[in-house]
């Protein structure tokens, strides 16, 4: 091939990668510039394909170079957020097809053809995930790049780094909000004496067991007292410490432990309310595992001095 | 073994654009500004040099013009206003910046 042909096909292939009204301007400047580079080698002697694909191997992959051409664009996924939103991503296909896959290998027949009918189905309709992680963070993209980033971050929005610090008003209808429902399920417990004009089905739906009364449901008692003796001590410093984080997540351990020994006895005499109350338990259970791993999350970590020899 | 080479290119990177501009304070095309500052003792690849010069063109910093003298039609590059003024304000930040640097090497105070 001659020094020209392999110019006009390797400009050809980097404005391929260039929008179309740009092309035929940066080609013909291009194919002119690489012409002088190559006579410039060459100096008196005739160029020849070997100069040719020196220089052209010097300039660039033809992507690369026409990636040279465009302005910036905008990032999609932050250096610092890729490794967890990878992971994210994978794990989340993982998930997936754990859950479906052995059912393949279960079973009578051909498992070939219910691997085949797997892949066509949750093996590949898996990425459906990662799909949709992309198309939001396109989105949150976009939407990021129309802001000004250059806009100074200020000291308002700085004293967000302060995640312990609470908003006073808000502990107050929380404390006021706990105590109003811990004298409304005391009064469960005594419904009778409490609302004697209730009709007696209702009564006997809330009648609790002697057993639970007695021995598992005092307990309780003790947990509430902590919880608000934690919350008021919150309240009172105005931020979250690390001893009330540690405080609350013991509390919580503590209600998940009395929480699973109240669903392996009876609650409620009735069996229909017994067993809507256990379904409860266990959302509640739900609900206290992720506070507990929401105050793990916030506890403050003290920052490891290096090793000094 | 430390790569200098990769941390020379990255230092070169920093003023490529000053460096540029410096030069087309006099209309120039594409492979005679190249050579002209190869001949300055700044060698700019020319995949890099050639796509820097449209990108400064399309930020409005450049001027440019295809005119055919003595041999095939070239483009030619010439400082705008804007690059004109961006380059004395560059220059400027330059000539602190190197006197800064020439203290922190020397290692004098103050």
């Amino acid at each position: 091939m001659k020094p020209d042909a392999l110019i006009e096909s390797y400009v050809a292939d980097v404005v391929r990668h260039l929008p179309r009204r740009q092309r035929a301007d940066v080609a013909f400047e291009l194919r002119s510039l690489l012409a002088d580079e190559l006579e410039g080698r060459a100096g008196d002697a005739e160029p020849t394909a070997a100069d040719a694909l020196d220089l052209l191997a010097g300039f660039g992959r033809p992507a690369d170079v026409a990636d040279r051409y465009r302005p910036a664009g905008f990032t999609i996924i932050r250096p610092a957020e890729a490794p967890r939103f990878a992971l994210i991503a994978l794990i989340g296909v993982a998930l997936q097809w754990i859950g479906t896959l052995p059912a393949v290998f279960v079973g009578e027949g051909d498992w070939l053809n219910r691997l085949a009918q797997w892949w066509l189905s949750w093996g590949l309709g898996a990425f459906w995930w990662p799909g949709i992680l992309v198309s939001l963070s396109i989105v949150a993209a976009l939407v990021g790049s129309r802001r000004d980033s250059t806009a100074e971050w200020t000291p308002r929005e700085a004293a967000a780094l302060d995640r312990d610090r609470i908003s006073r008003p808000l502990y107050v209808l929380a404390i006021a909000g706990g105590l109003v429902g811990v004298a409304v399920l005391l009064a469960v417990v005594s419904l009778e004496s409490v609302l004697p004009g209730l009709p007696r089905p209702l009564l006997d739906a809330f009648e609790f067991d002697a057993g639970f009364l007695s021995t598992r449901a005092p307990w309780a008692l003790a947990l509430w007292a902590a919880s608000f003796a934690g919350l008021i001590a919150v309240l009172v410093a105005g931020r979250w410490s690390r001893g009330t984080r540690i405080l609350a997540i013991a509390v919580d351990a503590g209600w998940l432990a009395l929480l699973i020994w109240w669903a392996t006895g009876p609650v409620f005499v009735s069996p229909l309310a017994d067993s809507v109350t256990r379904g409860c338990l266990l959302l509640v259970a739900a609900f206290v595992v992720w506070d507990a791993v929401a105050s793990a999350r916030r506890l403050p970590r003290r920052i490891p001095a290096p090793a000094v020899p | 073994m430390v790569d200098a080479s990769k941390h020379e290119q990255d230092l070169r990177k920093g003023v490529l654009v000053l460096a540029v501009l410096s030069q087309l304070r006099e209309r120039q095309y594409g492979y005679s500004l190249r050579q002209a500052l190869a001949e300055r003792g700044m060698p700019i690849e020319e995949g890099t040099l050639y796509p820097l010069l449209r990108r400064l063109e399309s930020q409005g910093l450049l001027d440019s013009q295809w005119q055919a003298e003595n041999g095939p039609p070239r483009r030619y590059y010439l400082l705008s206003d804007r690059g004109a003024a961006l380059y004395r304000e560059l220059a400027s930040s330059w000539d602190s910046l190197a006197t800064v640097m020439t203290t922190l090497l020397k290692g004098e105070e103050r």
